[in-house]
């Protein structure tokens, strides 16, 4: 039974970096990268969204993740970052979808009553 | 006249109910504790023993001609006598009723000699006469009216009922005119009515014509008609004796049953029951009609042999006895027989149910060997179609479907194995109706394949030769 | 009218049988009626002399299949599906028909049995079409589902090549029932509804034997306010719905039980829908209201739910209604109300209006500070008024109407009314005996009737003892008065309530009648009055248009006879479904739900709360009627205290419990005190007793729904080109 609780640290195999900090100069390279093709992608896409604004919205986005700490899950997130990251530059993406950053996440049902009234949820 | 089709009454015992169980428990004579023994066959009737004396009509059939054959004769002593000696009476008589099921009549008659619940009874004639082949009633109707006029009264006395109806055929105008004549004539003479023969009991007659509908001849259809609806056979139970007539207990006899039953009791049951073979009693109007020299109403001894008759009385089968190819013995409804067993049969209920046939009206329809008998059903059918009332489906459906495949067989444009689907189709009829009209339609078909099978067999075989060519 | 004449004539010789007494008169010997023992399938069961074999079987859960045989009519017997075997018998019974004898074994599950019922099947087939992929049947037909339990799996009719099947001219019987006569099978049950239950002779059989055909005797519609019926009696596709006709198969709808609320009867009915449309409406099976009928305006006017629809709030600018928004109208509607002093503020509801949207109005109007809420049909203020509530319900329940030998109908027409109540009177006419009277306009019933005038005085000379009819009703055991709540809008109503009251007092005093039996009984047509009258709104329209309104809410109400010039300077606030009399004189209109689009609470002529489902939301923009006005409530700024329907339903709770009692009837009381409170003095209006309804053209269209349904208005053009065809 005691084996059951006992934590162990598990040797696995890296992805990429083998330890934190080169994990996290991928990081900050990546988070350049978008940096500096932001003017650029606003050009292209002609979204109604300012440098300044993209620029606030990519710092969030990496924000969302600041609190993972397992490298090999980091990894896998600068992948996904440098793929979406070539598909927003070769334009392979459509502005709605580039959009969808911008987007409410959730829209607030409705709870009091005169509101539901109005909406028309029930 | 579609007594026959009361054939339902051969339902076993304990159908009728609680009626059934009350009579037994009084023990009657009836023709089934008469002994077993007895004559073994019927015929030679002599003219002294004949109850219908003006059956031809050659004298006069009104009253004073009636009276001179002795009609109305002490009528009041036997209305005095009272309802059980008179249904006593005809108990051992063993007149089985006339109609064509054969029902025990005094049996019958007794299911209404209960006490009254306070609603009149009714004795309903059935002179509903039209099954083909039959002609007995009519005679009757015309040629001595006051015999069955008598015979309401006696059999009303017996039952307590207060009136009889007298239902006759639409197409029997002048049997219903010499009928109305004769009641008449009754009421005038004091003879029916208030105080009928002073004995103190009222009773009336009514008449009623029919439009010519076979299936009226049903009793309960019967009934349904005279309340003025359509002729519809009505579920039984109830049966008549309990709700008939207007909600009333009713009994519906055939008028050659009633009209014998004043003869019985003058001249007493045990005369009655000296003729014919046990439990088939009594003397008989047969009618001979068809293939015969001499086509005839006869009045003959029950179990008298078929061939006897229809030698003596009708003057033999056309071309000779050899030449007879079969005999319908009881009426259409009735499965027709061929020569073998003509040759011997007796014409009495129980040697033709033995033949796998029915007595019913005692119509014998001879058909020698120029008859298409295959045809000859096919009409019968037609006949039954036509007059089935369509009330319920194995009879509405089934016998138009069997009248389809009769025709097609009268060409032979069929398959053999459809004989096999027609006697099916036959038997999904038969008992499985509301009256008996679908087993009186049922039965000349059975009769049919029973018989002449080989000739459907050989018609068809004759059809596709020629289609071949 | 197969058996039924013969049941009367029985009766005019002086001795009654009942509707089974034709067939258990062989059982009648019996004086104790002890219980006899039969086996059905070698199971013993126990059971009254007199029960026919088919109900012994189901007793103990045996199924013989039927065509012909129904519960509610008379036995015909003439389909012979239900043939069984009796041992120790040579033919076959017809199960349906035949009374059970003692020690009977019945085997429904033999060979005989089954070679009968397959013979049958395959001679009902034989001239049935099979069309079923073009009938409206399919999916719900009795000769399907039983051909596939009882039937032979192969054709042997050969003469399809031949001569062919029967064909049979179609009928029209109007603009309700389509008929494909080919299809029938001749069971009669249509025949026996309409002369049984409908008491229309109109349907018979004409020709006989394989012609024999149903059908009206001579070309004519059968118009009756209950001829839908035979639609759900007819086992086959002959007779279906016209105006369902190809809408959609069974399996493809879904059914939700509801309330039907077009009368004040409240028949339980199954609401069909599919994708948010209402297809139709069928009845369901309550023995205390509707048996298992429906009258047609309820089951066909469901196709005035999709017309003239209120599907957005609007607003009156300039002089013309607009739509807006939610937000807009109901801030206008605020406005008004809010600037109204409490006086100055007035509601009338109407008939179709629910017991949640009821009370959330009252309490409105109460926290405004106004008791000024009125229904559509005037209920007489005077004497105890709406406090008792035995003065205003029908106290002896629908199915008590069975019970009563002697009723005197006051004012009233049944059969247009409440149609389930007339068969109910029909019903003990027929098999009980019961001696009806009629003080009001001679209408047609159905049945006859002692006519006894149409003045209101009649009553009183019942009361005094003065009326010929009077040594009958003495000799009453169990008299019942229905009293149609129409008369009480009369000047003299508060007259014809006490009078009526006292005449039923003093029937309840001399009568041996059973515990607890009530005499008198209201008839209501508005399926909202009850409701109502027992939440209280006690005012009437006359005391409305004397005060002078500046807000007039209508709740629905759009037969009021309100009409703009009788407030000129008012502003009106219509809730309601429909785009009828009420909303357009309005300035301001929130479009609510219809019934069958809401859970709501109605209380129905008796007395009996049920509620109705939900079974479509309602269209467009519009919301159930109590959710409207709890919203005004909150713009208005005297928010009600409840947000969901359970909490309305609390509400309901406190002021009447038994509203949201469902099912239940509570039994309303103090007869005596209502008397006493009666008004005795005043006298009666000259005028005789009037209906609405009298004959059949004025049934359809009562309402905002059956005046929008298409079908409707074929009906009333139906009867109208039926009745001049006549002349």
């Amino acid at each position: 039974m005691a084996s059951a609780v006992r934590t162990v640290r598990r040797q696995v195999r890296p992805i990429l970096s083998i330890d934190q900090p080169e994990a996290r100069s991928r990081v900050l390279n990546l988070y350049k990268a978008w940096y500096r093709q932001i003017p650029f992608i606003v050009q292209d896409y002609h979204i109604p969204k300012s440098v300044i604004q993209c620029r606030k919205k990519l710092r969030e986005e990496f924000l969302k993740n600041a609190h993972v700490r397992d490298i090999r899950a980091i990894d896998l997130l600068v992948i996904k970052g440098q793929m979406e990251l070539k598909e927003t530059v070769e334009i392979w993406k459509q502005k709605g979808t580039l959009m969808n950053y911008f987007k409410e996440t959730e829209e607030k049902k409705p709870t009091d009553f005169l509101s539901k009234f109005l909406s028309g949820h029930d | 006249m579609a007594g026959v089709l009361a054939r339902c009454t051969r339902i076993p015992r304990r159908q009728l109910g609680l009626v059934g169980t009350f009579l037994n428990a009084q023990q009657p004579k009836t023709y089934s504790n008469a002994p077993p023994e007895g004559k073994k066959v019927g015929g030679n009737l002599s003219d002294e023993d004949r109850i219908f004396t003006n059956l031809y009509g050659r004298h006069d059939w009104r009253l004073k001609g009636s009276l001179q054959r002795g009609d109305w004769y002490k009528t009041k002593e036997i209305l005095d006598k009272g309802a059980d000696w008179i249904i006593n009476e005809i108990k051992v008589s063993g007149l089985r009723g006339r109609g064509g099921a054969g029902f025990p009549s005094g049996m019958k008659w007794s299911f209404m000699n209960k006490p009254s619940d306070g609603r009149p009874k009714y004795l309903v004639v059935n002179a509903d006469e039209g099954e083909p082949g039959t002609c007995k009633d009519r005679e009757i109707l015309r040629h001595d009216p006051h015999k069955l006029v008598e015979g309401c009264l006696i059999a009303g006395r017996a039952m307590g009922a207060c009136a009889a109806y007298i239902y006759i055929r639409g197409e029997f105008y002048n049997e219903a005119s010499n009928l109305q004549v004769a009641i008449a004539e009754a009421y005038q003479a004091g003879l029916i009515g208030k105080n009928s023969c002073g004995s103190g009991y009222d009773f009336d007659i009514f008449v009623q014509r029919g439009a010519g509908a076979y299936i009226c001849g049903e009793e309960t259809a019967l009934i349904e008609s005279i309340e003025g609806k359509q002729g519809k056979p009505r579920l039984k139970p109830p049966f008549p004796a309990d709700v008939g007539l207007f909600g009333c207990p009713t009994t519906v006899t055939n008028v050659e049953t009633v009209a014998v039953s004043p003869t019985i009791c003058r001249r007493g049951g045990t005369w009655f029951a000296s003729f014919g073979r046990p439990r088939n009693s009594g003397t008989k109007l047969y009618n001979i009609s068809g293939h015969v020299n001499n086509p005839c109403t006869v009045e003959e001894e029950m179990s008298v042999p078929l061939k006897e008759l229809i030698e003596k009385h009708a003057g033999g089968v056309i071309g000779g006895w050899d030449n007879l190819l079969g005999v319908i013995p009881g009426g259409s409804s009735t499965p027709i027989i061929p020569k073998t067993v003509c040759d011997e049969v007796l014409m009495d209920f129980d040697d033709l149910v033995r033949v796998q046939s029915s007595f019913g009206t005692a119509a014998v329809i001879v058909m020698n060997k120029q008859t298409d008998v295959i045809k000859a059903i096919a009409r019968l059918i037609s006949f039954y179609k036509h007059e089935s009332c369509g009330q319920c489906t194995p009879c509405r459906e089934g016998i138009n479907w069997m009248y389809k495949i009769m025709w097609r067989f009268v060409e032979g444009n069929a398959e053999e194995h459809e004989i096999d689907m027609l006697w099916e189709i036959s038997k999904q009829i038969e008992l499985h109706t509301i009256c008996a009209l679908g087993d009186g339609a049922a039965w000349p078909v059975q009769g049919l394949i029973r018989h002449f099978r080989p000739e459907i067999e050989s018609r068809i075989q004759k059809f596709k030769c020629v289609a071949a060519n | 009218m197969l058996r039924l004449p013969l049941i009367r004539a029985a009766g005019l010789s002086g001795c009654r049988l009942g509707a089974t007494g034709l067939h258990t008169t062989a059982s009648k010997l019996q004086a104790p009626p002890e219980q006899i023992e039969v086996f059905i399938d070698d199971i013993p069961v126990l059971v009254d002399p007199g029960t026919t074999v088919l109900q012994a079987a189901a007793k103990i859960g045996v199924e013989i299949p039927r065509f012909c045989y129904h519960e509610r009519l008379a036995v015909a017997g003439n389909c012979r599906m239900c043939l069984v075997e009796i041992e120790k018998q040579i033919k076959p019974v017809a199960a349906c028909a035949m009374p059970v004898m003692k020690g009977w074994r019945v085997k429904t599950n033999s060979d005989l049995t089954r070679k009968a019922r397959e013979g049958v099947m395959e001679f009902l087939l034989v001239n049935h079409p099979l069309d079923c992929p073009i009938c409206d049947q399919g999916g719900e037909c009795d000769l399907q589902d039983q051909s596939m339990a009882f039937g032979n799996d192969r054709s042997r009719f050969v003469d399809i090549n031949f001569s062919g099947k029967r064909a049979v001219e179609d009928k029209d019987v109007g603009p309700l029932i389509k008929t494909v006569m080919t299809r029938c099978i001749h069971c009669t049950r249509c025949i026996r509804f309409a002369s049984e239950v409908a008491g229309v002779d109109d349907l018979g059989t004409t020709g006989r034997g394989s012609d024999m055909q149903v059908g009206t005797y001579v070309e004519k519609m059968f118009l009756s306010e209950l001829s839908g019926n035979v639609i759900d009696l007819c086992p086959v596709g002959a007779l279906t719905s016209k105006p369902y006709a190809f809408v959609a198969r069974p399996w493809e709808t879904r059914r939700t039980d509801s309330i039907d609320v077009l009368d004040a009867v409240g028949s339980n009915i199954v609401v069909s829908t599919r994708s948010g449309e209402v297809l139709r409406v069928l009845p369901r099976l309550n023995e205390e209201i509707n048996e298992e009928w429906l009258s047609d305006k309820s089951r066909f006017a469901c196709d005035g739910l999709k017309r003239q629809r209120l599907l957005t709030p609007m607003m009156k600018v300039d002089s013309k209604l607009q739509p807006v928004e939610w937000e807009d109208a109901l801030v206008a509607a605020s406005r008004a109300l809010q600037q109204a002093p409490a006086t100055k503020i007035a509601a009338v509801t109407g008939k179709l209006a629910d017991a949640e949207a009821l009370i959330s109005l009252k309490d409105l109007f109460n926290k405004l500070g106004s008791e000024t809420l009125a229904t559509e049909q005037p209920f007489p203020k005077d004497g105890a008024g709406i406090d008792l509530r035995s003065s205003y319900i029908m106290n002896n329940k629908i199915a008590g109407i069975e019970e009563a030998d002697v009723v005197v109908l006051i004012g009233t027409n049944p059969r247009f009314e409440a149609p389930l109540v007339n068969t109910r009177l029909r019903k003990s006419y027929l098999h009980r005996e019961q001696t009806i009277a009629l003080i009001g306009p001679e209408v047609d019933l159905t049945y006859e009737y002692e006519h006894l005038g149409d003045s209101a005085e009649v009553i009183s000379q019942l009361k005094n003892g003065t009326h010929p009819f009077c040594a009958t009703l003495k000799n009453a055991k169990a008299p019942l008065i229905i009293l149609g709540a129409e008369q009480l809008g009369r000047s003299d109503g508060s007259k014809i309530l006490a009078e009526t009251q006292a005449l039923a007092a003093s029937l309840g005093k001399t009568v041996q009648a059973p515990e607890n039996w009530k005499v008198l009984n209201v008839l209501h047509s508005n399926a909202s009055q009850v409701a109502a009258l027992d939440l209280g709104y006690g005012s009437s329209l006359a005391e409305i248009k004397a005060q002078n309104p500046q807000v007039l809410f209508l709740l629905g109400a759009d037969d009021a006879d309100i009409k703009r010039e009788d407030f000129p300077n008012t502003f009106i606030i219509y809730l309601g479904s429909h785009g009828d009399q009420g909303a357009c004189i309005a300035d301001v209109v929130l479009p609510g739900a219809a019934y069958t689009e809401k859970n709501a609470s109605y209380v129905n002529t008796e007395g009996r709360a049920q509620q109705t489902g939900t079974a479509v939301n309602p269209p467009g923009m519009a919301r159930p009627d109590w959710k409207i006005i709890r919203a005004l409530s909150e713009f208005i700024g005297v928010r009600l205290p409840y947000d969901t329907i359970h909490d309305v339903r609390g509400r309901l709770e406190q002021v009447a419990p038994h509203l949201v009692r469902y099912g239940d009837i509570e039994p309303a009381n103090y007869f005596a005190q209502a008397l006493e409170l009666a008004k005795k003095t005043g006298s009666f209006a000259s005028d005789p007793l009037e209906l609405k309804q009298k004959t059949l053209d004025e049934f359809f269209m009562t309402d905002v729904v059956s005046r929008a349904s298409p079908t409707m208005a074929k009906c009333v053009q139906a009867v109208i080109k039926q009745r001049q065809a006549q002349l």
